[in-house]
């Protein structure tokens, strides 16, 4: 098994950097003043820190390409299924539809017909419209802000985020790394963002980006515990914090005869961590520091611009990344029959984050005060118990 | 932490309108508000004491956006009163129809209103949808569908086409249907009752003094209906007794704000299919109109949202000497910081969400 990093590693070693480097030996004597660090350069390219650089490089842009591309599908199914449950038809704009536009602006359309013009298509296009406008937005920083702070915090957010996406790997083929801590590294950047929360939340000057990013920190202190307790029967049972082998696991057939996948016998496990995971990456009904209703748009409501957008990305991918998780530790992950591990993956994935998006159209927001008393006296017991089933089922078989 | 103030509105999701809430938070706890009114001011009253009678109905459409009807039909019973005309048996029923379409279409968009604010946006989806079979039919005899004009000094503006009663029975039995899906999707959801349970509190004593009527007051277990206690149109023909409800004796909270306008909407429907079965036939407007008052004539209605009062003096011209009115919402609102206090910042969209706001007669 090989990693995205050890085969970027291996390219870097082998192709990359022997490429490159001669054409900057060549450049070291030619013009002492200004090309005296390029030797420097191939020198650092050469030794294993600057090898551990440009495979990591590869590796983020592989990684962000992969996690931009399912923020697109997401984003279009959060709206299409929206639009559904609102009996509406969702965004409708799509190529075909430009050209009936055009061929009625063109006039090739005699008569204007509210019957049968529908300008109708599956609306892929409106993702393009979004991607466009906030390329084209200014990004303002308001004039009291903490210019420096402001600026940090959005970085930490997003950073974090796609951090996260190297750290789960989608099959044993498709891996971007193989961090021997496996998913307790993955948590622990998951609760790195709320820091840029209330960095954002602070340092904006304004009374509701501030109310917003102290609810993300608040709202950390409620679900973390009962995350990680639930998490932790699934470590127990399968003796290791790596995504590799908590799937082995759940594929050994020798315990009962057949694969079992870690939500039968946890299952209350599972609905703490679906819960817990919800809070996690902020969606209704736990989306408090963006609560639009009472805090306009919570710590978002002075980012503007591509800020708002890597944002706005940012959150699918940390939804993309639990519904990963959540697969791995209780879905048997890439395991099942006919099909290819990825494509399994991809469909137990797609299956729960369709199960977010339902959800996030069919509930209302609770309160700040409700999610902890949620989280210290439900799931947190909850969480023990399901530790406690979870000994058991290691205990005696 | 220190106590701040925090501004929700003029430019607020909040607000349902245009007006300012400051509320005074201690983390998120709150401690004092204060609403200000103000910024939607368009001095209805004095205008209308510049024009002529019949030119005011066009005004007081534009009273309430969401219950335009009614307020229209308060201002032509005053004047009714005022000159003294008598109107036709049959207006009085078209009348009682049309009102109580206006209160179910008000009562949706107050329904669709509310549920952004609780942070469900597919509730805004659903009682617009519902909404819009009852301004359909409303466009039928009035041909509006936000501002209708169609309650005029004397009668209405035209007879109800034929036909009318089917159309509204199927859009009826539509609503019932569809309320139905509501009372599974609200009343039944574990975090809709945990918003609204016990949050906005307020006993019938103390919305008896602060003035508040309507539904908000009928859901502290207050039985005073306008339509009864003070009769006016049809409804004196017709069999009804006032809904109430409320989470514990005699308290009003947002879920009860929300089950008494739910319980709105189907007494409401019974009393249209009960006026149109009971309509008879002959003219919708009186014989003869007088344009010239003098005397002074006031006359109260039960508005979607609470008592609806105008108080009309003529000098013996063709317009009026003193117009007053007044709005249920401005003496609700004067009461909210009351019931806002000691509640947390994510209540604010709740309660005042549930109160229903209606700015534009608040502000007059």
């Amino acid at each position: 098994m090989t990693s995205l990093y050890e085969w970027s590693y291996w390219f870097c070693e082998a192709w990359l950097v022997p490429l490159l480097t001669p054409l900057l030996y060549f450049q070291e004597h030619i013009m002492p003043p200004f090309s005296n660090p390029a030797g420097d350069l191939a020198r650092w390219m050469e030794s294993d820190p600057g090898l551990n650089v440009l495979a990591w490089s590869i590796v983020v842009n592989v990684a962000l390409m992969i996690g931009f591309t399912n923020v697109i599908i997401v984003v279009y199914l959060e709206r299409k299924i929206a639009g559904r449950i609102m009996d509406r038809r969702g965004p409708m704009l799509s190529f075909n539809s430009l050209k009936e536009i055009a061929s009625d602006l063109a006039g090739s359309v005699p008569e204007y017909n509210w019957k049968t013009t529908t300008y109708a298509g599956i609306g892929i296009l409106q993702n393009v419209a979004d991607g466009i406008k906030f390329f084209c937005k200014e990004m303002i920083v308001p004039a009291k802000a903490d210019r420096l702070l402001y600026t940090i915090g959005p970085v930490i957010f997003i950073s974090s985020s796609i951090l996260l996406l190297i750290l789960v790997p989608f099959s044993p083929r498709i891996a971007a790394s193989s961090a021997p801590l496996g998913l307790l590294v993955v948590m622990a950047a998951f609760s790195i963002a709320p820091i840029g929360v209330l960095t954002t939340g602070w340092a904006c000057n304004n009374k509701y980006t501030l109310i917003g990013g102290m609810r993300s920190a608040a709202q950390l202190m409620a679900y973390e515990i009962p995350l990680l307790l639930s998490m932790a029967g699934v470590f127990l049972v399968a003796g290791s914090f790596s995504p590799m082998d908590i799937v082995a696991q759940q594929q050994d057939a020798s315990q009962f005869g057949i694969p079992m996948w870690n939500v039968i016998p946890q299952f209350i496990g599972f609905i703490v961590f679906m819960v817990c995971i919800l809070a996690e990456v902020e969606r209704i009904p736990f989306d408090l520091p963006e609560a639009e209703a009472e805090l306009v748009e919570g710590w978002t409501t002075e980012i503007g611009g591509l800020r708002l957008g890597l944002t706005f990305a940012a959150e699918y991918i940390r939804g993309f990344v639990g519904a990963m998780i959540a697969t791995v530790l209780f879905l048997g992950g890439w395991a099942g029959p006919f099909l290819p591990g990825e494509i399994w993956f991809l469909i137990k994935v797609y299956g729960i984050l369709i199960f977010f998006i339902i959800l996030r159209w069919s509930v209302p927001r609770i309160r700040t005060d409700q999610i902890l008393l949620l989280g210290w006296k439900r799931l947190l017991p909850l969480s023990l118990l399901n530790l406690a089933i979870a000994i058991l089922f290691v205990e005696v078989f | 932490m220190a106590e701040m103030w925090i501004h929700m509105g003029p430019q607020h999701p909040m607000t349902h309108g245009l007006w300012n809430l400051r509320i005074k938070v201690d983390g998120e706890t709150i401690t004092d508000a204060v609403p200000e009114l103000g910024y939607l001011h368009r001095s209805v009253e004095k205008i209308g004491e510049r024009r002529k009678y019949f030119m005011n109905t066009t005004l007081t459409d534009r009273l309430c956006y969401a219950s335009a009807m009614t307020w229209t039909h308060c201002y032509c019973l005053t004047v009714e009163e005022l000159m003294g005309v008598e109107t036709p048996q049959r207006a009085k029923y078209i009348r009682t129809i049309v009102l109580e379409l206006q209160r179910i279409a008000s009562h949706l968009m107050w329904l669709g209103a509310y549920l952004p604010d609780l942070g469900l946006i597919t509730g805004f989806l659903y009682g617009m949808r519902d909404r819009e079979m009852f301004l359909n039919l409303l466009e039928i005899p009035s041909g509006g569908r936000l501002l209708y004009n169609y309650v005029r000094i004397g009668g209405v503006k035209r007879d109800l086409p034929p036909g009318f009663a089917a159309k509204a029975e199927r859009v009826m039995q539509t609503l019932e249907q569809r309320l139905k899906e509501y009372e599974d999707l609200y009343d039944n959801s574990k975090i809709f009752r945990m918003r609204t349970d016990d949050v906005g509190c307020y006993s019938a004593s103390d919305a008896i003094n602060w003035g508040i009527t309507g539904p908000n007051l009928r859901s502290a277990g207050v039985a005073f209906d306008l339509r009864q206690a003070d009769s006016y149109d049809a409804y004196p023909e017709l069999d009804f007794t006032p809904v109430t409800t409320s989470a514990s004796d005699g308290i009003s909270d947002c879920f009860s704000r929300y089950r008494q306008r739910i319980d709105e909407m189907y007494q409401s429907m019974d009393l249209i299919r009960q006026a149109l079965a009971k309509m008879p036939e002959g003219e919708v407007m009186a014989d003869s109109v007088p344009v010239r008052a003098s005397g002074e004539a006031f006359r109260r209605t039960e508005d979607s949202r609470g008592e609806a009062l105008m108080y009309l003096v003529g000098d013996g011209t063709d317009r009026p000497y003193r117009w007053k009115i007044r709005s249920p919402m401005f003496t609700t609102v004067s009461a909210s910081p009351h019931f806002l206090k000691g509640y947390k910042v994510a209540d604010v969209p709740a309660i005042m969400g549930s109160i229903d706001m209606c700015i534009g007669e608040t502000d007059k």
